[in-house]
């Protein structure tokens, strides 16, 4: 697959101004010493200078490992955080240093499901409180507009109406986290973060929670920053995917392309890692075994941040480059941006086309559980590249 | 004679809140050096299998009501307590999902593996340490001599796991059990552990019972499968025919509700509708039939026994020639499995008799039909 076969997910409007808009963006944490006198000692650089665009209506994964900075940026764009800087801008408007009444107002337009249905609940109000309490916030409607608009929003994340009156703790984790898609959606806002929604779920569960945001989505036109560690979920659902490293995007693209073209060492790396259930192809790939732990985001490696584990940089001899200059994001094709020196030597690497058991043919990964008879899984594994 | 063999298992546990139906009445093998995946989800009782098998049920609720469990051909289930605490760690070794929680945070490592160590084998303790580091070096953890004078939290999530699987393989035990063993780690650390697991599993011969709700994890991992469904095994096969030929409407419906990475284009997902059964009621009828869109008539009343796909003259138990067999009535056709739906023409899921279906359960998601008046109702929002 050549660099020039790609496009951006393009979607009608596309030359009208994004949705939002995210430059630079930095979001320290102090780490402070001593007990009476504080002292400033040093930086969790969470997120380090992040930037994207996100169209109305588009859908843009976050992906990354734990403490890569994703869940932060999510945080930080809703403004739950200050920024130490950049700039955040929503429709056109500058949110970074925004306060008080002007914060509310905008967050109305902006909402944010989280991870953990059970405790981003709380349990001592009733289901219709819950889902109405931004209709009070914002002072939405009449009381009995509020209460109308309540049983509405149960109905269409697929609850029944009646259950208004229950408790948090009555419902499965599935049920949960559809009240809080309700709570987010209940003051029709045009962006929604969502911060892992479907982790703390069971797998038979996902694919439900998956499909309603899905559908909402082609309904209402949300727009959808889609925060996940699981890049098989955010690629199902993304139009775009950012993945994230030590507070930093270290790859941008469709990810149509993000996946089978993947150009940073990192992202190979970590598609190949993924296990896929199919033994067949599971036979023929080769993953790609990163070498320790993530480093610490208060002391992030000198020039590339990956440069410590990185497999690429040890097969072409440890160049220097790596430790001393900061990669930037560059454009490599349309739409599909990476940070990384050696991007070049990633494509049409063995590697690359390893990762996600493309080695062999595409048909094979596609029917790989035919009808028995045919059964590719009992035949010898395709030949690797 | 099969290494484990576990028969007719039946694990209740009795709460203030009634009796838990955890394991119903299993029946599996794991032959020497094999290894067993157990998928399955929260709840399914995957987990409570094999704390039966190590006799470490939470006392006095959970309770082996019934069945058989042998290792080697001994009893496990009529063992004393001094001796089953011999065969734990020596005969069979466990990992947990969340090493910290195992590891005990006031000792080094050195304290804890030596304790081992010494507590099994009539080792000295210079002797053991020498051990230690050696099983160290050989789960990867650079510098071991001086890493074991390291507590548990200076260790990485990744490498905590580490030292559990050097703790849990340093009697070279004849069966590892690994309960979610991975679920924690970030994914370039799973596949650093899992590959590890392999390799020492298959390089001392231990037989592997492997629990994960992954089933991309067992497709790399697991020689056999057993998909588990409210305290049944519903569907049992090696693990490359279970995948080229899914036939439980639950493993088709799991098949279907995860997206994957290599797919060509992200293609629709075909969620399993409703929620896992509450195990405080008796299972009547087959346990999935609520949720099942191939479900017939009978699977109601009567819970559908594991039988072969297809007939054989001799069940085969373990090993990659091991029987596909499946617990259902009316079992999805290979193409029906392949898009995820009934799709023969005019098949309508049997209602349920009578009222017995969860209030609870999750409604059909009403967007089409309660959409047309959505966005109107804040019409009059405030404007300052």
């Amino acid at each position: 697959m050549s660099l020039a076969q790609n496009a951006g997910a393009t979607r009608p409007g596309e030359s009208d101004r994004p949705l939002l808009r995210i430059d630079d963006l930095r979001m320290y944490f102090p780490i402070t010493e001593g007990l009476v006198f504080e002292h400033h000692v040093g930086d969790v650089r969470a997120v380090d200078g992040v930037s994207f665009q996100l169209r109305r209506g588009e859908t843009l994964g976050l992906v990354g490992e734990s403490g890569c900075g994703k869940s932060t940026t999510g945080r930080t764009i809703v403004r739950l955080y200050r920024p130490t800087g950049g700039r955040i801008e929503f429709d056109g408007t500058d949110i970074t240093t925004l306060g008080g009444d002007q914060l509310r107002r905008m967050r109305r337009r902006m909402q944010m499901v989280f991870q953990d249905p059970y405790s981003s609940l709380n349990p001592r109000m009733n289901v219709a409180g819950i889902v109405g309490e931004p209709l009070d916030i914002h002072k939405i409607g009449t009381p009995h507009e509020r209460r109308e608009r309540v049983r509405e929003l149960l109905g269409v994340v697929g609850l029944n109406p009646e259950f208004g009156v229950r408790y948090p703790h009555e419902f499965s984790g599935g049920q949960r986290q559809r009240i809080g898609v309700a709570r987010a959606l209940a003051v029709n806002p045009e962006l929604i973060v969502a911060d892992e929604p479907i982790s703390a779920l069971d797998v038979s569960i996902q694919a439900q929670i998956i499909n309603l945001l899905e559908r909402l989505q082609d309904r209402l036109g949300l727009t959808y920053l889609f925060i996940a560690h699981d890049l098989s979920v955010v690629r199902h659902i993304s139009d775009r995917t950012a993945v994230m490293y030590l507070g930093r995007i270290v790859e941008l693209a469709a990810s149509r392309d993000l996946n089978q073209m993947p150009l940073h060492p990192y992202t190979v790396a970590l598609l190949s890692a993924i296990p896929i259930p199919d033994p067949a192809v599971e036979s023929r790939r080769r993953r790609i075994i990163l070498r320790g732990d993530v480093p610490s985001p208060a002391n992030p490696p000198s020039g590339c941040r990956f440069h410590t584990r990185c497999w690429l940089r040890e097969r072409l001899g440890n160049p220097e480059r790596c430790t001393v200059e900061d990669p930037q994001l560059r454009e490599l094709s349309a739409g599909h941006a990476v940070a990384c020196h050696f991007a070049e030597e990633v494509d049409g690497s063995p590697e690359q086309r390893q990762s996600t058991g493309q080695g062999g043919t595409q048909a094979a990964a596609a029917t790989s559980w035919a009808p028995a008879g045919n059964a590719p899984s009992a035949a010898p594994a395709a030949p690797g590249a | 004679m099969a290494l484990l063999e576990v028969r007719d298992l039946v694990v209740r546990f009795r709460t203030h809140d009634g009796t838990i139906y955890a394991v119903n009445g299993i029946t599996f093998d794991v032959e020497a050096g094999e290894t067993l995946g157990l998928v399955g989800e929260s709840g399914c009782g995957k987990s409570v299998t094999n704390l039966a098998i190590m006799r470490l049920l939470p006392k006095p609720a959970g309770r082996i009501e019934r069945g058989r469990v042998t290792l080697d051909g001994v009893d496990l289930i009529a063992l004393p307590e001094s001796e089953i605490r011999e065969m734990r760690g020596r005969d069979v070794a466990m990992i947990f999902q969340d090493p910290m929680t195992s590891l005990n945070p006031v000792l080094t490592i050195e304290e804890q593996m030596v304790e081992t160590i010494v507590a099994h084998r009539a080792a000295t303790r210079a002797d053991a340490r020498k051990r230690a580091v050696e099983l160290l070096g050989m789960v990867g953890i650079p510098h071991p001599e001086t890493r074991l004078r390291s507590y548990p939290h200076q260790f990485s999530g990744g490498m905590r796991q580490r030292v559990m699987i050097a703790m849990a393989l340093a009697l070279e035990p004849k069966l590892l059990i690994a309960d979610e063993p991975t679920t924690a780690l970030d994914v370039t650390i799973q596949a650093q552990v899992l590959e590890l697991l392999k390799d020492l599993t298959a390089r001392l011969g231990t037989a592997v019972i492997l629990i994960t709700h992954d089933l991309g994890v067992v497709a790399g991992m697991a020689e056999r499968i057993n998909v588990m469904y409210a305290g049944f095994i519903v569907e049992t096969a090696p693990t490359p025919d279970l995948f080229a030929r899914p036939s439980h409407p639950y493993t088709v419906g799991l098949l279907h509700s995860i997206p994957r990475v290599d797919a060509a284009e992200g293609g629709e997902l075909v969620p399993i509708e409703g929620v896992p059964p509450d195990q405080r009621r008796a299972p009547v009828g087959c346990p999935f039939a609520p949720r099942c869109a191939w479900r017939v008539e009978a699977c109601w009343a009567d819970n559908p026994p594991l039988v072969p796909l297809e007939p054989v003259s001799r069940l085969v138990a373990t090993g990659p020639g091991a029987t596909h067999q499946i617990a259902c009535h009316n079992p999805p056709l290979p193409d029906e499995a392949r898009t995820g739906r009934p799709t023969r023409p005019g098949f309508v899921a049997a209602p349920p008799p009578g009222a017995v279906i969860d209030e609870l359960a999750v409604a059909t998601p009403d967007v089409e039909a309660t959409l047309v008046e959505f966005p109107t109702t804040d019409a009059r929002e405030e404007r300052r």
